[in-house]
């Protein structure tokens, strides 16, 4: 007993210390913009000013919220559709071809965004793209996600025991039919992982949205939060307004999801 | 198939709209600024007294801009009208990009250039040609916190004019017992670094394609003093302008190099005097400079509007008296601001402006300020002595030059 | 055609679809633009040319420049070092943290799942966040050293040259530590949990089990992982935007930033390509390491 709550202790004093900078987030968005700079730091504010309404309100950031749920949820959803067969099929089959198929997936995600975006405007450009501007995103994130997603999903699918679907097969089943009863819901706190990390890093987005969607109203949070960067100035404390604002929720429902997905399905899955 | 149809119906929509009585004029515009700031506030009000003019305004990152822009020339969807930072307007011109305005302004009622001071007049003149009108101007200036000016037995009325009176004053200043800087500036790898730097060596008759001289020598290892004696932080090599002051504000430096876009944050959260003096000189006498910021409302030669456009310029330039107690610049020409805000340290800048110089021009502009940076860094860090980080430097100016 | 959809239904067919239609996507949305990136590193390219195909060829010029410069063995190193120590100590991170929260007190699977707000937040909000952690006059972390007596004198953590480059690799390590400890705790809690009563029983020690059962179980997840690492550790880029812009001069700088000044702030593209092109031949290394290393994980 003693020991759950000495690992406990141990546990509370990791995360203080990792969570530190999400903690001196939410203290700047309280400070003013001088506090910041002040030496020796404060690590409370001395006037603590809440801007969470007015910084709602002056950014419209309901309409870049919505923007970026649509965008992370469009990028989760192709890859998932794409990712998970190629997935499988990469941790299933062993042979020359498929190392290469394997090689080429890493090789895709090399280059950062920023030095992938010219071409890519201009392909999109001419293909018509960016008249549907967060499509091109969700498209050309997509592509930017799916060599993650595959590497790590076909992680979990070897973990799934080749036995299991070798008998679903005995039973007659066909090999789609195997692999959607059985090989994906085996493999789902994986899969599942995996989409929530890609849904969040999508989230995050800014490269592509911000070169591709010209139209204020249909940009992500990301590009909006640019709004407080002037060529020779920065509002901080509002900068941190407006992350605090939409990290907050979001944490506490990833913090809720994942407790279910990593830990509560697999115990039962396997036995 | 949908293409062309959608082709077809906006040519259809197009001939529609020149048969219907009242034509409207539509001019595009790129900005960096958000709504409810200058160009924005312009366009609404032209419309207003233009009612057959449509102006679209679409705002890009201030670093963006020339990467936006050449791409958007190269695919044919570029603005008519344009705001571009005063450096890099050599840059478009040099490549024919930009509507030499000179014919229409000699036609202009409203600008005449001999109003517009050398500075700004200079970013946007290249080979006798003009193309642009700047939107208004910023410069550098010294904020000093008066209380410890005062503390530290200096003449509050006789701020330091000279770079040895400035250098002497600073180590006054400097407390590192009470974690008290004597000067807070910028010199970090970026576009400021050059901006807060080029002064200095123009005071002493150097200038970005001549860094390899006594003069600017003098001037670099100036600031190496104020580094490597604890008058300026260290992090002064990698910290903005914007953040440097910062320091200033709350306490932690007693004078700080900076422009008027400081004053909001200054007059709400500095509780101390503030007070500005102008860049010191070499020594008595020495010519005067000042660094050159803000940018100019340019039109392009894609433009298929020359005229509706440089009406707009013609506007946004009438307004020059309101753009230091409405947005914040300094004029760029000579205009009488009424009531001016913080009259004090507007004279101090107002009066830098006549002295502020341009950087450049050069088409290639970007690669000669990041060989500047490099020599900053490079005297600052103790990697090269400024000798030799200006010799280095000066080549790789000469080579890109050529 | 019956042939067809029976292989579609029980063999080879059914695989090769699944591949290609994902192999297809990235060939079409990611290998364009690397190809193009490939093309302008023998290009010379303007600002103004950057969307033609049309620019003039210069063969290996750019490399040449591109390796001659004095910088180029520092900024390569530089990424050396960035690169092995990000993704050697966000994994012995992750891992220890995996294998703790794994271990059963109250609240456990909670707390793990904080971690992921360094996954979250934006890059603009963390840069900013570090820096002033970093800062070396009014810096908190610096503070806290002089507090508990572990320094007299503040560190400039990010403008002395010899330090900058460590300080941006904490903080990625900072980012890249809730990527390893999620997954890994995902692969952890996939090794049945009777395989490591049959070991007690047979008395193998902690330690003991850790080396012949979860690590070999584990071997596709670390190689995923690490495989990952590297690849988003040489995407790192907005980290050194917001805390040294690769300075103080170049002390910090390193490959994808480089590339990215070099394209986007000097103009000078077909240079930025080259170094982009270095880059994918640093990736290819790697990648090619990976898919060996992924010949010996049959065996779970």
């Amino acid at each position: 007993m003693l020991r759950k709550y000495g690992l406990l202790a141990i546990a509370l004093g990791i995360v203080a210390l990792y969570l530190f900078p999400l903690y001196w987030m939410y203290v700047t968005a309280l400070k003013s913009g001088t506090e910041i700079f002040a030496n020796p730091p404060t690590l409370w504010p001395h006037d603590p000013q809440i801007r969470i309404v007015e910084v709602w309100n002056r950014l419209r950031m309901d309409v870049y919220l919505r923007n970026s749920f649509l965008i992370a949820g469009g990028v989760t959803v192709i890859v998932a559709a794409l990712g998970t067969g190629c997935a499988y099929v990469l941790a299933r089959i062993r042979n020359r071809w498929m190392d290469a198929v394997l090689f080429a997936v890493l090789m895709m995600q090399v280059l950062p965004s920023s030095l992938m975006i010219t071409p890519i405007f201009v392909a999109f450009n001419q293909m018509g793209l960016l008249d549907t501007p967060r499509l091109a995103v969700v498209l050309a994130q997509a592509a930017k996600v799916l060599p993650l997603y595959i590497v790590l999903v076909r992680a979990s699918f070897l973990q799934v025991p080749r036995e299991l679907e070798e008998a679903a097969l005995v039973d007659g089943n066909s090999r789609i039919g195997a692999f959607i009863s059985i090989i994906v819901p085996l493999a789902r706190n994986g899969i599942m992982v995996s989409s929530v990390l890609i849904f969040l890093q999508s989230f995050g987005e800014y490269v592509y949205s911000r070169s591709l969607i010209s139209e204020r109203a249909l940009q992500p949070a990301t590009v909006g939060l640019q709004s407080f960067m002037g060529p020779n100035s920065s509002d901080w404390a509002g900068v941190m307004t407006y992350s605090a604002i939409y990290i907050t929720p979001i944490l506490i429902v990833f913090v809720l999801l994942q407790r279910k997905i990593v830990s509560g399905l697999t115990s039962g899955a396997l036995k | 198939m949908g293409k062309t149809m959608i082709g077809a119906m906006a040519v259809g929509a197009a001939t529609f709209a020149t048969a219907a009585p009242a034509q409207q004029t539509v001019l595009d515009l790129w900005t960096i600024d958000d709504p409810g700031e200058y160009h924005y506030v312009l366009a609404e009000e032209y419309m207003a007294a233009h009612p057959d003019v449509q102006i679209n305004v679409r705002t890009v990152q201030f670093g963006d801009m020339v990467n936006d822009l050449a791409r958007a020339m190269a695919t044919g969807d570029a603005p008519d009208i344009t705001y571009i930072d005063n450096p890099e307007v050599a840059m478009f011109a040099q490549r024919g990009l930009l509507l030499d305005l000179g014919p229409q302004i000699a036609a202009s009622d409203i600008v005449h250039t001999d109003d517009i001071f050398p500075g700004p007049l200079a970013s946007v003149s290249l080979d006798g040609g003009i193309y642009g009108l700047p939107r208004g101007a910023n410069t550098i200036a010294v904020y000093y916190n008066a209380d410890m000016f005062r503390a530290a037995g200096l003449d509050l009325d006789a701020p330091p004019r000279t770079w040895d009176a400035f250098y002497d004053a600073a180590k006054t200043l400097t407390r590192p017992d009470d974690n008290i800087y004597g000067l807070a500036f910028s010199a970090i790898a970026t576009e400021e670094g050059t901006f807060q730097f080029l002064p200095w060596i123009q005071m002493t008759g150097a200038d970005f394609d001549d860094v390899n001289t006594e003069g600017a020598v003098r001037a670099l290892t100036l600031w190496k003093r104020f580094i490597d004696e604890g008058i300026a932080s260290r992090d002064t090599l990698i910290r903005s302008q914007w953040d440097s002051t910062g320091t200033f504000n709350a306490g932690s430096a007693a004078m700080a190099i900076s422009g008027p876009w400081e004053l909001p944050r200054m007059r709400g959260e500095a509780d101390f005097d503030v007070r500005a003096f102008a860049l010191p000189v070499p020594q008595e006498g020495a010519p005067r400079a000042s660094a050159l910021g803000e940018g100019d409302n340019v039109i392009l030669k894609s433009t298929d509007q020359p005229d509706a456009a440089f009406a707009f310029l013609e506007f946004m330039y009438a307004q020059m008296d309101r753009v230091w107690n409405e947005f914040g610049y300094l004029p760029a020409s000579d205009v009488t601001v009424k009531d001016p805000q913080y009259p004090e340290i507007y004279a101090v800048f107002e009066d830098s402006m006549r002295a502020a110089r341009n950087r450049g021009p050069s088409a290639n502009w970007p690669q000669i300020s990041q060989a500047i940076q490099g020599a900053i860094q490079q005297a600052l860090t103790g990697q090269a002595t400024p000798e030799e980080a200006l010799a280095r430097a000066q080549d790789r100016i000469d080579r890109i030059i050529r | 055609m019956l042939k067809f959809t029976n292989t579609f239904r029980d063999g080879i067919g059914f695989d090769t679809v699944l591949v290609v239609m994902a192999l297809g996507y990235l060939v079409v949305f990611s290998a364009y633009p690397l190809a193009y990136n490939l093309l302008m590193s023998f290009q010379s390219v303007d600002l103004f040319t950057l969307t033609s195909f049309d620019r003039p060829f210069v063969g290996l010029d750019n490399y040449r420049e591109v390796l001659s410069r004095p910088e180029t063995a520092m900024i390569f190193w530089n990424t050396v070092k960035f690169v092995g120590l990000s993704v050697l100590a966000q994994l012995c991170v992750g891992f220890a943290l995996a294998l703790f929260f794994q271990l059963d007190f109250p609240a456990a699977t909670w707390l793990r799942g904080l971690f992921l707000a360094g996954w979250i937040m934006p890059a603009l909000v963390v840069g900013a966040v570090w820096s002033w952690v970093l800062a070396g006059d009014f810096g908190v972390l610096n503070h806290m050293l002089r507090q508990i007596g572990v320094i007299r004198e503040n560190i400039f953590w990010l403008s002395d040259p010899d330090v900058a480059l460590y300080s941006v690799i904490i903080a990625n390590i900072w980012l890249g530590v809730p990527f390893n400890m999620i997954l890994l705790s995902v692969g952890l809690a996939g090794i049945p949990k009777d395989v490591y009563e049959a070991a007690s029983m047979d008395g193998a020690g902690r330690v003991q089990q850790f080396f012949t059962i979860t690590l070999p179980m584990m071997r596709a997840q670390l190689g995923a992982v690490i495989s990952l690492g590297v690849i988003f550790t040489l995407q790192q880029f907005d980290l050194f935007a917001a805390l040294t812009q690769g300075g103080p001069s170049n002390a910090s700088n390193v490959f994808q930033y480089w590339s990215w000044q070099l394209a986007f702030q000097n103009y000078e593209i077909g240079l930025g390509s080259v170094v982009s092109v270095l880059m994918i031949g640093f990736v290819i290394a790697v990648a090619f390491i990976y898919v060996r290393s992924t010949r010996y994980e049959q065996e779970s």
